[in-house]
Order: C-alpha cells, then sequence, then structure tokens
C-alpha cells in the first residue's frame, strides 16, 4: 500500500516539479509505458518474448480515433469507444496466443517472430488502407479528449492510464495468475502435470498484454489528435522491449522506469549525439545479457522500504474436485512405438485401486514410458488406459491430472525461483481452484489439513519466503512429493524417489510413502531400483522386461521366479 | 507458349531459387546449432550495402562477393565469440540477444548511410529471347548461382570430412569432443557460413530492391517461413518450404497485390505451425 501511495504522489507532482513541456512529453510515454508494462509481463512473467506488441497499441488508436472522428458531436460515445478498442485488442492478443500456443506448445522463438511478422502486416495494412486509415500520412484530425484541452490534462490522462494498468498489473502479479505464469516460465511440464492448461495461461497472458497496450492505444489517438502507421510499426515494437528490459522485465515498475528514462533520453539526445541509438543497441545487448533484472535490479537493496510487514493469515482451501474414490489402474495391451523402435509392447498391467506398487525392471524396460503414457506425455499407439473405467488414452497432461492422477517426476521438478510457500500453493490449486478463483490473491494463503500435517513433520515446508532453488538436493525431492500428495491424487506414480538420497532422507521417503498410502486411501506405484527398499514397501511387485510385463507377484514370489532372474542375473532369456 | 505464362513461370522459379540461398544461411545456423539468428536479415543488409559500395566505388561488381564474405565473416566470427558461444543450450537468451544484434545492425546502418533508399545499378543489363519472351538476363544468372550455391553446399557437407564432423558435433558434441574434433571451431565455422551465406544473398539481390536499413526485416521472416513450412535438417526440406513459401507469395502478389501476398504466407506458416509442426518433410 506504501509503494502504491508513493507512486500516485510521484504521479501527482510530476508536472508541477518537471514543467509543462515535459508533462506533455511524459503523457505521452504514460502510454507508452502501459504498453512496455505488457512487454513486462510476457517477458519477464510468463517467459515468452512479444516482439510485436505495437500490433495491439495501434490497433486500439486507430479503433478509438476512428470513433472519435465518427462520433464528433457526441464525446461521450466516443468516450466509451475507448475501453470497446483496447477490449479489442486484448481479445486479438488472446487469440493469437490461443492459435499459436495450442498446437504445439511452443513460447520461444517460434512465438516471438510470429509475432513479429504480424506487426510487419499491420504496418502494411495500416499504410495500404488509405480510405480507412488515412495510408502514410495518417489518421488527422481526430477530436480531443472533451473537456481536457490544457497540457497538464494531457499529462493526468495518460498518468492515469498508466497507473490504472500498473494497479491491475499488481494485483494479478499478486494474484494466483500471476505466481503461474512465473512457474510457467520455470518449468511448464510441472505444471501441466500439475492439471493446468499451461496453453491457456499463456494465452491469458498474452491477452492481459494485448490490454495493456490496447488502453495506451485508445487514449493515444484523441491525446495526440493524430494516428500514423507508426504506432502499428516495428519500431514502436522494438522501443517496448527495449524500455522493459532496461528498466527491469521482472519488475512491475521497471517498465515504466525504463520508458520514462530511456524515452526522455532518447528526445533529447537522438539529434544531438549521432551515435546515441547505435549506443542504445549496444547497451540493451549487454542489459539483457549481463544485468536481467535492468534498473530496477539495482535499486532492489531499497525495496525493504516499501515492504510492508503482516503477518500472513491462512485460509483453509476447500476439497478438491479431482478427490474421487479410489479406482483401479487398468492398461490393456498398450503399444507405443518411435519409429522403428518398439517402447511398450502391448503392456497389460492391472493396479489395484489401494496399496503401494512397485514396478522394477532392467534399464530400458519401459517403466518411465509406462509412467508417461498413463499420464498423458506419451502418445499410446494402441490399447486403453482406464482409471475407474474412464479411458485416459488421448488426453493431455492436464486433463489426466484432473481425473486424480498425480507424478513425482525422476529428477526432482519443482518452481526453483518461487518460495516454498508458492510451490505448495499451486500443488493445492490444483483441482481446488476455479479459474476466476485464479484472480484472487487470498488464495496464495491457502491451507489444508495435508499440509499442516507435512509441514509438522518437515518443519523446512513452512519457511515460506525461501526460494525452492535454496533448498539442497533431498529437500526437494521431499518439496516435490509433499506438491504431489497435496493434490490428494487417487492415483500417485513415484519415479524413482530415492534416487540421490542419504540414507536418513531415504527413510524419511519411505515414512512419507507409508503414512501417504494409508492417508490417501489410494495407489501408489513407485519405480524402484533398489530391491531392499522394494521389500519394505512394496505389496505387489511387477516386473518390466522389453516393453511388456515379466512377471507379477509378491517380493519373495518375483525373487523366486526364474524369469525374473535370468533377465536380471544376465542369462539367457 | 503463352509468353506472359513463361514469364511468369521464370518469375516464381527466380523467387523460390533466390528465398533458398537466402533461408540457407538461417537454416544452417538454426538446423545445425539450434540458433535461430533473428539478425540473419541484417547480414542480407550488409551484403547489399556492400555491394552499394563496391560499386559507388568503380569497382567490378563481382569484388562485392569477396568484399561481403569479408565483412560478414569478420562480422560473425566476433558475434560468435562475444553472444552465441557463450549461450549455446540457452535458446531464449539466443533469440534476445540476436534480436538485439539486429537492432544494432540496423542502426550502425542508419548510422553511416542514414534512412534512405540506395539503388545499385543492375551488373549485368539487358534481355533475353526466352521461349518466345523477352527476360532480364540478371534474374536468369541468380538462378543459375543460387542453383549452384544450394548444390555446392549439399555437396560439401554430405561428401567432404568437415561435413562429417559437422553432423558428428550436431549429434552428441561430448562425443565430437572427445573424439578430438574441436567443437568449439567447429561451431564457430558453421555459424560463419551461415553469416556469409546470408551477405552473399545480399549481393545477389541487392540489384533489385531498395538498400535500406529495415530490409533485412523482410527477408528473415521470409527464411524463417521456409523453416516453418519445410520443417529443419534436410535440403529437400528447405527446397520444398522455399517452393511453397516463394511460390505462393509470388503467385498471390501478381495476382493482387504485396501485402495479400505476405498475408497469405503468414496464414500459411501459422497453418504448418498447427498441423504438422514439424514441416512438409520431418526429420526422425
Amino acid at each position: 500500500m506504501r509503494a502504491a501511495s508513493l507512486v500516485v504522489l510521484i504521479a501527482v507532482v510530476l508536472p508541477f516539479v518537471l514543467g509543462q513541456f515535459w508533462a506533455y512529453q511524459l503523457g505521452l510515454y504514460a502510454l507508452y509505458a502501459a504498453a512496455a508494462v505488457g512487454v513486462g509481463l510476457c517477458w519477464g512473467r510468463a517467459g515468452f518474448l512479444p516482439l510485436g506488441q505495437s500490433l495491439f497499441f495501434g490497433l486500439s488508436a486507430y479503433l478509438s480515433g476512428l470513433a472519435f472522428i465518427a462520433f464528433q458531436g457526441h464525446p461521450v460515445v466516443a468516450v466509451l469507444a475507448l475501453p470497446f478498442a483496447a477490449l479489442v485488442s486484448a481479445l486479438l492478443a488472446y487469440a493469437i496466443g490461443v492459435v499459436v500456443f495450442r498446437r504445439t506448445g511452443e513460447s520461444g522463438a517460434y512465438f516471438s517472430m510470429i509475432t513479429l511478422a504480424l506487426c510487419l502486416l499491420a504496418f502494411q495494412i495500416a499504410t495500404s488502407w488509405n480510405s480507412v486509415t488515412g495510408g502514410f500520412n495518417g489518421l488527422k484530425g481526430i477530436p480531443g479528449l472533451p473537456g481536457l484541452d490544457d497540457i497538464s490534462d494531457v499529462y493526468y490522462v495518460g498518468a492515469a492510464i498508466l497507473l490504472a494498468v500498473l494497479a491491475f498489473a499488481g494485483w494479478v502479479y499478486a494474484a494466483p495468475i500471476g505466481v503461474l505464469w512465473q512457474a510457467l516460465a520455470q518449468n511448464e511440464r510441472r505444471l501441466q502435470l500439475f492439471g493446468f492448461d499451461t496453453n491457456q495461461i499463456k494465452s491469458l497472458a498474452f491477452g492481459a498484454s494485448g490490454l495493456m497496450a490496447g488502453l495506451g492505444g485508445a487514449v493515444y489517438a484523441p491525446q495526440q489528435g493524430i494516428v500514423t502507421p507508426q504506432a502499428v510499426g516495428f519500431g514502436l515494437s522494438a522501443d517496448l522491449v527495449i524500455w522493459a528490459a532496461v528498466g527491469g522485465r521482472g519488475n512491475l515498475i521497471g517498465p515504466v522506469v525504463g520508458t520514462m528514462v530511456v524515452g526522455s533520453l532518447t528526445a533529447q539526445l537522438r539529434d544531438t549525439l549521432p551515435f546515441w541509438e547505435v549506443l542504445m543497441a549496444v547497451f540493451f545487448i549487454v542489459i539483457v545479457l549481463m544485468f536481467p533484472k535492468g534498473i530496477a535490479g539495482f535499486a532492489e537493496p531499497l525495496a525493504w522500504l516499501l515492504r510492508s510487514q503482516r503477518d500472513r493469515l491462512v485460509v483453509a482451501a476447500p476439497k478438491s474436485t479431482a478427490a474421487r474414490p479410489p479406482a483401479r489402474l487398468v492398461l490393456d495391451g498398450v503399444g507405443v512405438h518411435v519409429g522403428e523402435v518398439t517402447i511398450l509392447d502391448r503392456l497389460s498391467l492391472d493396479f489395484d485401486a489401494a496399496g503401494i506398487f512397485c514396478v522394477i525392471g532392467p534399464n530400458g524396460a519401459g517403466k518411465t514410458s509406462m509412467f508417461n503414457v498413463v499420464s498423458g506425455e506419451l502418445a499410446a499407439g494402441s490399447g486403453t488406459i482406464a482409471l475407474g473405467g474412464v479411458n485416459v488414452v488421448g488426453l493431455p497432461p492436464n486433463r489426466v491430472s484432473g481425473l486424480g492422477v498425480a507424478r513425482k517426476l525422476q529428477i526432482p521438478s519443482v518452481f526453483p525461483e518461487l518460495t516454498i510457500a508458492d510451490n505448495l500453493a499451486i500443488a493445492l490449486w490444483s483441482g481446488r481452484a476455479t479459474k476466476l478463483q485464479l484472480l484472487a490473491p487470498r488464495l496464495r494463503r491457502w491451507t489444508s489439513p495435508m499440509l499442516q500435517e507435512l509441514q509438522s513433520r518437515y518443519p523446512f515446508l513452512a519457511s515460506g519466503t525461501r526460494k525452492a532453488a535454496e533448498l539442497s538436493h533431498g529437500e526437494q525431492q521431499i518439496l516435490e512429493l509433499a506438491m504431489a500428495l497435496l493434490t490428494e491424487p487417487r492415483v500417485l506414480l513415484l519415479d524413482e524417489p530415492c534416487a540421490g538420497l542419504s540414507p536418513e532422507e531415504t527413510g524419511a521417503v519411505m515414512e512419507i510413502v507409508r503414512w501417504a498410502a494409508k492417508r490417501l486411501g489410494g495407489a501408489i506405484i513407485i519405480i524402484e531400483h533398489d530391491m531392499s527398499l522394494v521389500k519394505e514397501l512394496a505389496e505387489v511387485v511387477y516386473v518390466l522386461h522389453n516393453g511388456t510385463l515379466l512377471a507379477r507377484g509378491s517380493v519373495a514370489e518375483i525373487q523366486a521366479d526364474p524369469n525374473v532372474r535370468a533377465v536380471y542375473v544376465g542369462g539367457e532369456k | 507458349m503463352d509468353p506472359l505464362i513463361v514469364t511468369q513461370a521464370i518469375n516464381v522459379l527466380y523467387a523460390v531459387s533466390t528465398l533458398a540461398v537466402l533461408a540457407l544461411g538461417l537454416a544452417v545456423i538454426f538446423g545445425l546449432l539450434g540458433v535461430l539468428n533473428i539478425a540473419h536479415g541484417e547480414f542480407v543488409m550488409i551484403g547489399a550495402y556492400c555491394a552499394y559500395v563496391t560499386q559507388s566505388n568503380g569497382w567490378p561488381y563481382l569484388a562485392a562477393v569477396p568484399f561481403t564474405l569479408a565483412v560478414c565473416g569478420l562480422l560473425g566470427l566476433a558475434v560468435e565469440w562475444a553472444m552465441i558461444q557463450p549461450l549455446y543450450r540457452r535458446p531464449f537468451d539466443t533469440l534476445v540477444a540476436t534480436w538485439g544484434l539486429s537492432l544494432l545492425l540496423r542502426k550502425i546502418a542508419e548510422a553511416i548511410f542514414g534512412l534512405g533508399f540506395y539503388s545499385v545499378n543492375i551488373p549485368l543489363p539487358g534481355t533475353v529471347q526466352f521461349f518466345g519472351t523477352e527476360y532480364p538476363v540478371y534474374r536468369l544468372v541468380l538462378i543459375a548461382i543460387s542453383v549452384a550455391v544450394v548444390a555446392s553446399l549439399v555437396l560439401w557437407y554430405g561428401g567432404s570430412r568437415t561435413g562429417s564432423r559437422i553432423r558428428a558435433m550436431v549429434s552428441n558434441p561430448e562425443l565430437a569432443q572427445a573424439q578430438g574434433i574441436s567443437v568449439r571451431w567447429l561451431a564457430a565455422g558453421t555459424f560463419i557460413v551461415g553469416t556469409c551465406l546470408a551477405g552473399l544473398g545480399g549481393v545477389m539481390v541487392a540489384p533489385l530492391v531498395p538498400v535500406q536499413p529495415f530490409m533485412g526485416l523482410d527477408y528473415v521472416l521470409r527464411a524463417f517461413f521456409v523453416l516453418i513450412v519445410g520443417g529443419l535438417g534436410s535440403v529437400s526440406g528447405l527446397l520444398s518450404g522455399a517452393v511453397v513459401i516463394g511460390g505462393f507469395d509470388s503467385v498471390i502478389s501478381a495476382a493482387t497485390n504485396a501485402a495479400n501476398g505476405y498475408f497469405a504466407v503468414l496464414v500459411l506458416s501459422i497453418l504448418f505451425l498447427w498441423l504438422r509442426p514439424r514441416g512438409i518433410i520431418a526429420r526422425g
């Protein structure tokens, strides 16, 4: 709160300190800054880089310019067009996100290049569609905002839009959706396995950034009185990326600082210093590679001045919608082939609804692949996988998770740059939070009886502000296991949960597994190499070999089986 | 045969073959090193400016080739050392870095040559009779050069020791290193081949387009579309991508206007990303 009031105060007094000329300039830069905050959201939070953000700024500017001209005599109608124009930009961004992310989940180079291409296309349309856009010379004679003609009014309108965008961004960053954006950038696969539709979450981020650029663009038209193709041009798109980077893309205020500082310096120096823009480009590369936190990073030591100390009261989470009575997991004739290679060969397995089951087999037997087909990450070429009678073949990982399947990966897979508390919160949201609730910041304080029990067993899980990356390997294993348990799954898949752990840590994991089996009442399926662990835990052991089931039975039965001995001792099959 | 159709057919052939050369450098760097060099188009621009400088000094046009290769080669070496090599296997950082590089190269060109357009005279003016129609000689020569460049690179890659070392590096860098192959220099060399190919493409097209700082954007996007449609990792993919993108673009542009042609290839590329994310000819 203190930070917010400080920002508002600065915004209000700035024109008195700097004078009319700068007030006018800053009124314009405030609108650009609104768009730059959106670039910061995509790049600094959600981890994908839009290179054509001016598309949404310019589209909205043209729409609002056209509306202001069309409703010249009806200023109230024209003002109503402002949010409408911004909304069109937001929806377009969301739609582009859905189209590009949906098929491939691609958020790297392909996404960036397509946004760049769309921006160039928009520029071409803007310059060539004379009858609507006014072509190269632009849309001229746009009436101003009604009742605001003073230069300081222009500034305050820009500042108000920027503050609104910052308030919106500050809110979503504090809400679960903001945490999910960060999680997405760090470990997309883990998020999918927790049941989140990551492509939709990414599209929402891009849509939100489109809204921010759209709000800036909508006000730009009446403020400047003219919209030229430069407003959708590549140059502005590039500037927005530079401003966000220089100011600090991961920070809420960073892109604003970058826009104001670089924008006003450029306006001053472009003409007097011939190599200014070359210097800026070099500066950008250095910032990106060496100071990813930008200017905001240098101000970080001061952040404690603004931090408010509040006790985080916990809120009870509702029951998981994925929580259903335990069910049998049945694989029937599952085949997976990649090229010539057979990974799973008509594999049929049948797991009881409750109990601890171990899957063993030599390297390459298909154990992890079996987990991958069950969790929906690997497509089964043939056969069915039924969980309580529902066939999960063909469902994406997030839908399988929704049916009550949780998974712990072999190498600890957490969200390293998030706090332990946020890591655990994401697991709690899985299957419990509705889409609308993802906008409610109080969800970050959710807790559940299971979480409280886990926290009393492992006190480090209660140290909320530490980052997951600071934990030891063993602690990360336990954190990920705890996260998987918090979803209260019907079927829990554990891939070598004790790999790389000390004997004490191994003991802790075994204890937690036994406890979880009782507590959840469902099936826990463990891939394990260590026979001493298997002996301790397994009720039934399944031996896989060459992608198919070789034997099943109790530990004693398996050890006596001549086929199993042949495979392990290295005799002929 | 109808002369107009012959002209159009050669136009399509010209568009496809030059596009293949312009995409080749991007494909080499992306396919072999996994680095999407957004500044690829700026190396094309540098080639075009080199051609302009060559001509305005009164040197023979062919002198632009070694000139460009020297400039793009040295620049490629410096860039690879400063920002590509430290970022291998960090594709997102490389993306941002090469985007910054493209910005830098554009601004440098702007600072030296200004924002204005330059035109380069066609080194081989005149036309030839061709199936009952007149066609510019220079374009026919470009088609031949394009075919020669692509073919010789493919033959060299497939047949030489260096080619097989590169293949070893791509499939397993650690093992290649252990076999005594200097992966470090091989990767640098591969990057330089890519930037030099871009520069060469710039010299080729310079007489036919306005030379200006922003010209590279268009080339890198078109080359990128070729890679999306064709898929990475094979020559047949590159060629089929060039045929689809170049052919579609030139036919639709000729029938309507350039913006429509551009829109069509963009939509086509997005469709491919959806329906065949690994391109027409997918490897493996």
